[in-house]
């Protein structure tokens, strides 16, 4: 195979104006941060917080039904659908025969999660969202191994405002509307639950 | 031998195969709800139509036998028999409650499979409209929700004509049938967990298994039930090293579909209270090689004032290496069944269950470990004449007769799989596998020889019991050549006429017989 030869031209002298060029660029940046307002690229964090994304995908949570009792009902969609296992349920009985089900134990490990948002596109029930809380820290693995009832009160979810939603429209990604069309283009269907109003 | 054609592609059958059964022979399956392979047809649910030529209307592919020339279109090629099964389809969910996020029967519904093959229609009834029916009604070992079921049958057919107790009835009529028992009494009998396998719905679900796991996870294992010596074929659904539920795996020559209820209930056994460690008297916890050191020279100066008893819960492979242990110390080898050897074929009822609840009586008696007596092995033991007693299995010693002819041992070793306070009786412990933790093969009441698979991992340092005898046999200077079950199988196919010509391989999933047409052409 023949190969491309690149000639490339050394033959040029650095000179000083380049150097001064360069020194003038770093100090214009450094007054301009210093002194002029608005062209800072740099916020005073914790103090100010950036603007995170209606869609951002942070720390879960569970919701709750209107008695306080978790909405999940442990049919362990998203154990089954998350790709890093971080998923833990066992589940129990409830007295009321039309619900049946709910977790006894709901456990997030959240080392383990790559924060994909599966398990809030699979839930049927939307018992498990995403808030924008980003500032995950702990002192202990196990610390971050998030049970049930951290899960359903997420202190900081106030503050920081609920994040990656299944029924946010423009969150729908390239693959499953193309799915989507298949299935109304081959089958003619529009998937989704009943119209129950 | 009638000849049809389905979709396109002609098959002979045999005379009196239904269609539905043909169309699985030609590799379709038709879909279905009340059909049952080993259930009398009923033909109600509809769901099963096909287009036969000449015939004006669409047929259930269950109720219809093949005739000679018959031309056959299933939902494959013909358009009128898919759309004919997708409007079957909706008609039986009109009052489905969609709850498969609770249900335990999603993974395993034929509704879900059925909807996603053959329906995938928007429900025209809105969740509201739907008839409710009963939720959550305990009928003793099962739960029935009558909202879930699609009223095919299949139960009551069970009921009338597998353990003839007629328990379950149709109440009501049209939309609102569901299925009840008399004044909402129990299911009584032993066989009632076939009758959550009977169920094609989430309507009859076992309450042992409720929400324990959802079915995806589960791998399955090919296995035979070692409760009594029916030896009824059946799968083993485990997840990460636990066993979870015992399901009957179809064999029209043993079990057909079925299996009893203390048969299913043996998986409790295999995760608790197991011996994980090998141990001495005292507590003296010895590395497992130093144990098996001190037992070979236990065994080689004891020499014929030893003894060997074996258990019929050891697969053939286990037995056969343990009668080979016995056979190079030159001890006295017998077997011990709870209850007499006699009772083999014995029926405890009228479907499945045998009064000798060991799965292997038959395998130890072919196999010939019936040498010196057991009333004679255990009165030499008593009279003190025996050194060293080697126990196939440590529950052995619950017995009160062996119990006390060990008593009068110098040395007592035994494999055990699970811990208990008899186990002080022995000297030395070495921990064994169950049987869902090695391969190997059983032999049942009609000498059918059928193989279980390994499922998973033992517990701790526990060995198959036919991997402890070769290692006994190692160190004793008389190496078998064998480092699998099947090589121990190979071995002992040689030596034993009643398993010639057999391999681990050729018994396949539904094991061979003795009257077997391709075992007779295999020895002829």
């Amino acid at each position: 195979m023949a190969s491309t030869v690149i000639t490339v031209n050394r033959d040029t002298r650095p000179g000083v104006y380049p150097i001064l060029y360069g020194m003038w660029l770093t100090l214009r940046n450094m007054f301009e941060t210093l002194f002029v307002k608005g062209r800072s690229a740099t916020i005073e964090y914790p103090e100010k917080k950036r603007n995170i994304s209606g869609r951002y995908r942070g720390v879960h949570l569970l919701t709750a039904r209107e008695d306080g009792t978790p909405k999940c009902v442990a049919c362990y969609m998203c154990a089954t659908v998350c790709p890093a296992e971080c998923i833990y349920i066992e589940a129990g009985e409830r007295p009321e025969k039309k619900i049946e089900k709910y977790p006894t134990r709901f456990e997030i490990d959240l080392l383990r999660c790559v924060f994909c948002g599966f398990c809030v596109d699979a839930c049927p029930e939307e018992a498990i969202l995403m808030s924008r809380e980003n500032d995950l820290v702990g002192t202990s693995r196990e610390e971050l191994i998030m049970d049930r009832d951290q899960l359903m009160n997420r202190g900081k979810l106030a503050e920081v405002g609920r994040g990656y939603h299944p029924t946010d429209h423009d969150v729908r990604r390239p693959v499953r509307i193309a799915a989507l069309d298949r299935l109304k283009s081959e089958h003619g269907i529009v998937p989704g639950m009943p119209n129950r109003s | 031998m009638p000849k049809c054609t389905i979709d396109g592609k002609e098959i002979e059958v045999a005379p009196g195969t239904s269609v539905i059964q043909a169309a699985e022979q030609a590799g379709v399956r038709v879909p279905r709800f009340c059909y049952h392979d080993d259930l009398p047809v009923d033909g109600n649910c509809r769901m099963c139509m096909v287009e036969i030529e000449k015939f004006p209307k669409l047929q259930i592919a269950c109720g219809t036998p093949v005739s000679e020339g018959m031309v056959i279109k299933t939902q494959v090629t013909s358009e009128k028999a898919k759309n004919a099964q997708k409007d079957t389809l909706e008609f039986l969910l009109v009052n489905h409650p969609i709850d498969c996020p609770v249900c335990d029967q999603a993974g395993e519904c034929y509704l879900q499979d059925q909807y996603m093959d053959h329906g995938l229609h928007d429900s025209r009834i809105v969740l509201e409209d739907k008839i409710q029916k009963r939720k959550v009604v305990d009928i003793g070992p099962i739960l029935l929700d009558a909202e879930r079921c699609v009223v095919c049958s299949r139960c009551l057919r069970y009921e009338r004509e597998v353990t003839k107790t007629n328990l379950l009835e149709f109440v009501n009529r049209g939309g609102s049938t569901q299925i009840s028992t008399y004044n909402g009494g129990s299911i009584t009998h032993e066989y009632a967990g076939n009758l959550v396998d009977v169920c094609p719905v989430g309507a009859l679900l076992s309450k042992d298994f409720r929400f324990k796991m959802r079915v995806w996870f589960l791998k399955e294992t090919d296995s035979i039930c070692p409760g009594c010596s029916t030896g009824c074929n059946m799968t083993i659904d485990h997840r990460d090293g636990e066993a979870y539920r015992f399901r009957p795996r179809r064999n029209v020559e043993v079990n057909k579909s079925w299996m009893c209820d203390p048969g299913r209930d043996l998986y409790k056994t295999i995760g608790s209270g197991r011996v994980t460690t090998a141990h001495r008297t005292g507590g003296a916890v010895a590395a497992q090689s130093e144990l098996i050191d001190e037992m070979v020279a236990k065994l080689q100066a004891a020499g014929a004032h030893s003894a060997f008893l074996a258990s019929p819960r050891a697969s053939n492979e286990d037995a056969f290496a343990f009668k080979k242990l016995a056979l190079v110390v030159g001890g006295r080898l017998d077997f011990r069944v709870g209850n007499p050897q006699d009772k083999v074929k014995v029926r405890k009822d009228e479907i499945l269950q045998r009064e000798d609840r060991h799965p292997n009586t038959q395998g130890l008696i072919d196999l010939g470990l019936g040498v010196t007596g057991v009333e004679a092995l255990l009165g030499d033991c008593k009279a003190g004449k025996v050194q060293v007693l080697v126990l196939q299995d440590g529950a052995m010693l619950q017995d009160p007769a062996v119990a006390e002819a060990a008593k009068n041992v110098a040395y007592v070793a035994a494999m055990a799989t699970h811990q208990g306070s008899h186990l002080s009786a022995a000297h030395a412990v070495l921990p064994a596998a169950m049987w869902v933790e090695t391969d190997g093969t059983f032999t049942n009441f009609d000498q059918r020889v059928q193989r279980f698979k390994r499922a998973f991992e033992a517990p701790g340092d526990a060995k198959p019991r036919w991997e402890i005898a070769l290692d006994l046999l190692a160190r004793l200077g008389k190496p078998m050549n064998a480092a699998t079950a099947g090589d121990v199988f190979v071995e002992m196919a040689v030596e034993t006429k009643a398993y010639a010509d057999l391999t681990h391989r050729g018994l396949g999933p539904m094991g061979r017989g003795q009257g077997d047409p391709a075992k007779a052409q295999a020895t002829a």
